[in-house]
């Protein structure tokens, strides 16, 4: 019986961060005009997208780079030389992708 | 005939200018509050009458003027617009006065979040009533959809704090928000509302001669609410378009220039029609 009751707390423990996950995912995009592309992420509610996978990829998703938004909910990287896309991936249904072309200065 | 003719006259003029003295309204202004994406800024910032396109008066000149930029729970970063402000002359049907007009760059406000723009002016002297007036004036802009800042203080003597987003809010919607004083709730605070029924043109820089609304009374002109205990006002917005809201003589100076001082805060929201 304590063995479920432990079960279950960690399943609303798991269940709980998903709660602030229940809001709209937003990111974009800039060129900064001197080879960097700098992005930057967060939720509808306000919350903190510091940690969420980007994934930067080329036209035929094969992975350029895999990063990280920094504490800030932001990143900078190397512009890539060929078509490429930037995917903002907090989890299933919370995820937002780029096109390389429509990212401008 | 003529004795009694001018003296209706002049007690008729006495009431339309004490009006007129209750209306005093200081706009920061831009077209738009919610931007999908960062663009330049055209704003205005004029001490006018915006429900009757009144009287323009000269603010005596912009001490501060800067934007307080938060994205989600990041750190505050405040960045100073002084060096954007140019003075302009604001053109209403029957008045003009100084004014300014920024064009904040859309590099300024790139990153997406709340930008909480902060207007203080500096001390315009009312002649009839023998007093100064300041009005500490905030409005709301809101880029990319992730919010910051809107409903934190920003620490200034006096101001509104926003409970409801300035930046959405459909038409119908209550308006709710605390006014302050040092930090401080300030209870039974009078606050005066005014609905801007002639529209901006940024191109004339005036307001525009036509009147959005039929007032059937003063009353309606310029409405009256006073907050609770906790400094907490609610006021729903019955039109779309751009409401400003007036909190009277609530900040701490009192005294200008060994003359009364209302040192007042202001705050504009918009609210958008449900289609």
């Amino acid at each position: 019986m304590s063995k479920i009751l432990a079960i279950l707390v960690l399943a609303a423990a798991f269940a709980w961060p998903q709660l602030t996950l229940a809001h709209s995912p937003i990111f974009d995009c800039s060129d900064n005009g001197d080879g960097t592309i700098s992005c930057e992420g967060g939720f509808s509610d306000g919350s903190s997208a510091s940690g969420v996978a980007i994934h930067v990829q080329d036209a035929s998703g094969k992975a350029i780079e895999e990063l990280k938004l920094d504490k800030n909910s932001e990143i900078t990287f190397k512009k890539p030389s060929q078509a490429y896309k930037v995917t903002f991936d907090a989890g299933a249904g919370h995820q937002v992708t780029k096109d390389g072309k429509d990212i401008v200065q | 005939m003529k004795k009694i003719f001018a003296a209706v006259l002049v007690t008729l003029s006495m009431f339309a200018f004490s009006s007129q003295a209750f209306a005093h309204f200081m706009m920061t202004y831009t077209p738009q509050t919610v931007l999908e994406k960062a663009k330049d800024l055209d704003m205005r910032i004029v001490f006018t009458h915006p429900a009757e396109a009144g009287h323009t008066m000269d603010m005596g000149g912009v001490k501060e003027f800067y934007a307080l930029h938060k994205r989600g729970d990041s750190e505050v970063k405040k960045i100073d617009f002084m060096k954007s402000l140019k003075e302009i002359t604001w053109t209403n049907p029957e008045s003009k006065n100084k004014a300014y007009a920024a064009l904040i760059s859309k590099k300024d406000i790139k990153s997406m979040g709340d930008y909480m723009f902060i207007m203080v002016p500096g001390y315009y002297f009312e002649k009839e009533e023998g007093s100064y007036m300041q009005q500490i004036t905030k409005l709301l802009v809101n880029v990319g959809g992730i919010p910051g800042n809107w409903n934190e203080p920003a620490g200034l003597p006096c101001e509104i704090v926003p409970m409801s987003k300035p930046y959405g809010l459909w038409t119908g919607n209550v308006f709710q928000a605390q006014v302050l004083s040092g930090g401080k709730p300030v209870a039974n605070a009078e606050l005066e509302v005014e609905y801007m029924s002639h529209k901006p043109d940024l191109k004339k820089n005036g307001l525009v001669k036509k009147c959005d609304v039929d007032y059937p009374n003063d009353v309606l002109v310029t409405q009256t609410i006073v907050t609770d205990s906790n400094g907490v006002f609610s006021f729903g917005l019955p039109r779309a378009g751009w409401w400003g809201f007036a909190a009277l003589g609530v900040g701490p100076e009192k005294q200008h220039d060994g003359k009364e001082m209302s040192q007042d805060a202001v705050i504009w929201v918009q609210a958008v029609d449900m289609k």
